[in-house]
């Protein structure tokens, strides 16, 4: 059978659009997880890194976190988490070691993104917003966020890319998601399942870049656009 | 029982890396002398048992002057079968039942007549299957304690009335696999509720099954874990099973190279290798979490093999 044939066998086949193992059930399991890490890492990473950025201190941890966030081996994560929340009585199957990984994951890089751009807001301008009578508070919500805006969304476009393709790694622990084409594919030596799974991950990555880059755009103030 | 989990991931990394260079060029090994030749490369299936018994292959050859190069956990037939025609790999320990479907050959109980066939099969493709050990390990379909009274299970007969509310776990591979869902389904008329896919006996089936995400799991008959959980292995009872004894799959041309020696010393491991010595060593892997490498040491200590 020709890679194209098992292409079309398996788009042709019932449970391929309908049902748990349905290209939807795997793409909405695969994004609702996607989604729900980079917002808990976000939860968590924010306000330290907003409070950071604020007292003009950390870019040292920044630079730290990003080294050792890029350093540590999402499958390396993943793994150690399965074992820990199965011996703690969470499922197999159940998506938690993986949403652990991915918030892992994701939390370097808005961590950095954020420290970083609230400093790079020039002093002057601060200090000249403090000089206007502006309080903490307004300085902060006023000046200091819509500045750093670009480069904080930045921060989570990288770690939304990176979790929709890193999830895919969850099927090697029984989870769901569209990994579960690539690994069963290899598995089974599917050629189609696999080409599709992998196929379906990278459209979705495009689209997130894509989609994250607009609300990029929108939210950064005119004035702090790069020049075209 | 947990502790191999990594080591099979990696194997099945290396396995991805091993087939994106499986196009590359095999190295001639013609006209090399006797355990000076290339190095034998042992490589072994993605769970402990393979391990264990490419081990004792391994550090066997090297007690006695051979070069080897390790390959374990390499991956599951799918991976391991191509690498070894492609002369990638040069051993690694089969089982006759299991290659014998991949060799699509005519299943048979009976451990002869089943190696006879694999043998010839094997045969075209370069690659030679060496005498068969007396050792078997089957695939298992397991229930819990409490699954098997609930639903009165002992056979793989029983599930019939019920398969169609349960849940049954195995490996990713498993509904392609005629000895797995596929011959189920066709000899025992299996429908299950639904398929889960998880690893190849490994600890996520196991955390699977004492968790209750799935009913029937498929397991090793060998597997230790099956008795120290009081679990129930069902009975094969319409005989869906092959023999599946454990034999040494080489490369004929390393065969060729290395000559008698080579056979007689493998021949002697698979003589010696018993379904029971196998079962106690597995469970010492998978529950005890004990290093692959020394059980298959010991064993070959214990055996008279090395010193």
């Amino acid at each position: 059978m020709t890679t194209w044939e098992s292409i079309q066998e398996f788009l042709s086949e019932p449970s391929t659009w309908s049902g748990p193992d349905s290209i939807w059930a795997r793409l909405g399991e695969h994004i609702w997880v996607s989604v729900a890490a980079v917002i808990i890492a976000g939860l968590l990473v924010l306000p330290p890194a907003v409070w950071l950025g604020h007292i003009r201190r950390g870019s040292g941890i920044a630079t730290a976190v990003v080294n050792v966030g890029r350093a540590v081996p999402s499958f390396g994560i993943l793994a150690i988490a399965f074992l820990v929340l199965v011996q703690m009585g969470a499922g197999v199957g159940e998506p938690w070691a993986v949403l652990v990984a991915l918030i892992a994951l994701a939390a370097p890089p808005m961590f950095t993104n954020t420290v970083a751009g609230i400093q790079a807001v020039e002093a002057a301008t601060v200090e000249s917003a403090r000089g206007m009578g502006l309080t903490e508070r307004e300085v902060l919500t006023g000046v200091e966020l819509p500045l750093s805006m670009r480069l904080m969304m930045e921060g989570l476009r990288i770690a939304f890319v990176q979790v929709i393709a890193t999830a895919t790694l969850g099927a090697l622990v029984a989870w769901g998601g569209l990994g579960r084409y690539i690994v069963d594919g290899f598995a089974r030596q599917d050629m189609g399942r696999l080409i599709v799974g992998a196929v379906l991950v990278g459209l979705l990555a495009i689209a997130a870049e894509l989609g994250l880059s607009a609300l990029q755009r929108a939210t950064t103030p005119r004035g702090t656009r790069p020049a075209r | 029982m947990r502790k191999p989990f990594r080591a099979r991931a990696v194997g099945a990394i290396l396995g991805l890396a091993l087939v994106a260079t499986a196009c590359g060029s095999g190295d001639g090994a013609e006209g090399g002398s006797p355990p000076e030749g290339d190095p034998i490369r042992v490589a072994s299936f993605n769970f402990n048992e393979s391990v264990i018994v490419a081990e004792i292959y391994a550090q066997g050859l090297e007690a006695n002057g051979y070069t080897v190069e390790r390959q374990l956990n390499l991956g599951n037939r799918e991976v391991v079968k191509p690498a070894l025609e492609a002369g990638e790999i040069d051993l690694v320990p089969e089982y006759t039942g299991s290659v014998g479907g991949f060799l699509e050959v005519e299943q048979s109980a009976d451990p002869d007549t089943m190696w006879e066939s694999a043998r010839a099969a094997f045969e075209e493709l370069g690659v030679t299957l060496l005498a068969f050990s007396p050792a078997q390990d089957k695939n298992a379909y397991v229930v819990t304690g409490e699954t098997a009274e609930e639903f009165g299970l002992t056979t793989v007969s029983d599930l019939q009335p019920v398969a169609g509310e349960l849940i049954f776990g195995g490996p990713p591979e498993c509904p392609e696999r005629p000895l797995c869902l596929q011959g189920l389904q066709e000899v025992y008329g299996l429908e299950f509720a639904e398929f889960v896919p998880l690893d190849a006996g490994g600890p996520i089936t196991v955390a699977a099954l004492e968790g209750g995400e799935i009913d029937v799991g498929l397991l090793f008959t060998t597997s230790g874990v099956i008795a120290a959980n009081s679990w129930v292995s069902l009975e094969d009872d319409m005989g869906l099973n092959p023999a599946e004894n454990i034999v040494p799959a080489i490369r004929t041309e390393v065969v060729d190279v290395y000559g008698d020696d080579l056979v007689t010393l493998l021949d002697s491991y698979s003589e010696a290798l018993t379904t029971e010595v196998l079962t106690e060593m597995n469970a010492r892997a998978d529950l005890d979490q004990e290093d692959p490498a020394l059980i298959a040491e010991e064993w070959l200590t214990d055996n008279g093999f090395i010193e």
